[in-house]
């Protein structure tokens, strides 16, 4: 019978150290998620940057030895990321293979030039940058004519610094929100306590005393629920990834694990804090106030 | 018997909030007497040992428990004055989520024992006191109402305190386990020590006799000893 009982109230004490744990582990994996998007904002941005195609249409009779000086030199360039030849030939092959139609056939010969892809370094992939890069390019002997997406450009540009402003003040709310939620959770769970806390108040215990398990225990579930955090983040990252491919590209494994170290911080922080103000609220009151 | 005295209130009155519950209280308690509080539910007992425990605020009159002053005494003092009492409340106070022992064991370590094989000992002595020697592993829930009240006067016992308070301690008992923890809290009042206990047993009064302080309407009439 007393076997029975004892397990009876370890399990009640069990599941809502669970639940608890639980709670803090969902609100820190909301956190956690919103960190990657922050974290990989910058990337995702530079990402995007890094993408935008300076076309140098070369002219037909450009010699090889000069579109070779010329690649040279792009590629020495601070602005640039990469300078890709694309020649006569290549560029109707991928045209044809767009239009599913040979039209060197049809015409009878290849209208397209020989032209060089040039992708920009992410922090000189603005307007004037380009600008700049466009009329060195267009001072060439052999090129023709260059061009770009100018309007995209600016669009990228404008959306990634409103995007950031959004992201900042979205993170922000998010972080008072989540600890507002694990504070209450924190509280409701000690509330069932307090006429513990009173009774150790009673027999002599100080403040310092009753509180320390109590903070010790909050830190722990903190912890528990971070670790649980961390492992749905990953689980996320490796779906993320696989529905998506294009993540690869951006994704930092170094940045992935100071956030669950992060994470993790966040989790002992605000469980502690959370804890330590709880029990101190029960400590202070009269024992009339806690009925 | 040593009469200096341990609990000392000068035309104290008692509030549980705003309400006045006592008026103008005049009580002196030796060290090793045996004293009584009776009178009707509600009529300020509790009240009165709550004030000389610190839950309730002294706020008219003066008052001194121990050593302590009831009117100018800090916060971070109040589990001082507690550790010099031994309490035994109505309600028991026990720590409901650890065993009888455990519950020993925590109010020893609060207030400072270290040493495990000392502490060991010394709930095997107060167990064995009040004859729960056997029982230690049990949580409170799972001990009768009379265990229980057992266990919070082996608590009180624990530190060998100056002044026992008792709220009701036989409420719960059965007559022949009263009188063996009537004998006990007279043996402890020999040694030294002061005891206050609230009681409606007036058969038990009559068993055991000893001082006796009426609560009525409000006021409080120090009756001599019988």
């Amino acid at each position: 019978m007393a076997p029975e009982g004892n397990k009876m109230a370890r399990k009640t004490l069990r599941t809502s150290y669970i639940s608890t744990v639980v709670s803090i582990s969902l609100v820190l994996f909301m956190i956690g998620t919103l960190g990657v998007l922050v974290l990989h904002a910058r990337k995702v941005s530079n990402y995007v940057k890094e993408n935008i195609q300076l076309s140098v249409m070369l002219l037909p009779d450009a010699g090889m030895a000069q579109v070779e000086g010329l690649l040279k030199v792009l590629e020495k360039s601070e602005y640039v990321k990469s300078a890709t030849y694309v020649t006569k030939d290549e560029a109707a092959a991928k045209l044809k293979e767009d239009l599913g139609e040979d039209f060197v056939e049809f015409l009878g010969y290849n209208p397209l030039l020989g032209s060089i892809d040039v992708k920009m370094k992410a922090q000189y992939a603005d307007s004037e940058n380009i600008a700049a890069l466009k009329a060195k390019i267009t001072a060439s002997s052999v090129v023709k004519e260059v061009y770009y997406q100018q309007s995209l450009l600016d669009d990228i540009n404008k959306n990634m610094k409103t995007l950031a402003l959004v992201i900042l003040g979205f993170s922000a709310l998010l972080f008072f929100i989540a600890a507002a939620l694990i504070n209450n959770t924190i509280r409701l769970a000690l509330y069932s306590r307090r006429l513990l806390i009173k009774s150790m108040k009673l027999v002599g215990a100080t403040r310092g005393f009753i509180r320390k398990p109590f903070v010790i225990s909050g830190i722990m579930q903190g912890i528990y629920g971070a670790i649980i955090a961390n492992l749905l983040l990953l689980g996320l990252l490796y779906f993320a990834k696989k529905e998506i491919p294009d993540l690869v590209e951006i994704q930092d494994y170094e940045m992935v694990l100071t956030l669950m170290g992060g994470v993790i911080l966040a989790g002992i922080f605000i469980s502690g804090v959370s804890t330590f103000f709880a029990v101190n609220k029960y400590l202070s009151r009269n024992t009339q106030d806690l009925y | 018997m040593d009469t200096s005295n341990i609990i000392k209130l000068e035309n104290a009155s008692i509030f549980q909030k705003k309400n006045l519950i006592l008026n103008n209280v005049n009580l002196d308690i030796c060290k090793g007497e045996f004293v009584y509080l009776i009178g009707k539910t509600g009529s300020g007992k509790s009240s009165l040992l709550k004030v000389l425990y610190g839950d309730i605020k002294l706020t008219q009159g003066e008052g001194a428990v121990a050593g302590y002053n009831l009117r100018k005494i800090k916060n971070k003092e109040i589990p001082f004055l507690r550790r010099k009492l031994g309490i035994v409340f109505q309600d028991f106070q026990l720590l409901t989520d650890r065993s009888a022992r455990e519950n020993l064991e925590f109010v020893l370590k609060a207030t400072g024992w270290k040493d495990k094989n000392k502490i060991s000992d010394r709930i095997n002595e107060v167990l064995n006191k009040v004859a729960l020697g056997t029982k230690g592993f049990k949580m409170p829930h799972e001990l009768s109402g009379g265990e229980q009240q057992r266990l919070a006067i082996a608590r009180a016992l624990l530190n060998d305190p100056d002044v026992i308070l008792a709220d009701e301690p036989s409420g719960n008992l059965d007559p022949e386990t009263s009188n063996e923890i009537m004998n006990l809290f007279f043996e402890i009042s020999r040694s030294g020590r002061a005891v206050v206990m609230a009681t409606h047993n007036y058969s038990l009064i009559e068993k055991f006799p000893a001082r006796i302080v009426k609560f009525d309407q409000g006021k409080v009439f120090d009756h001599t000893q019988n």
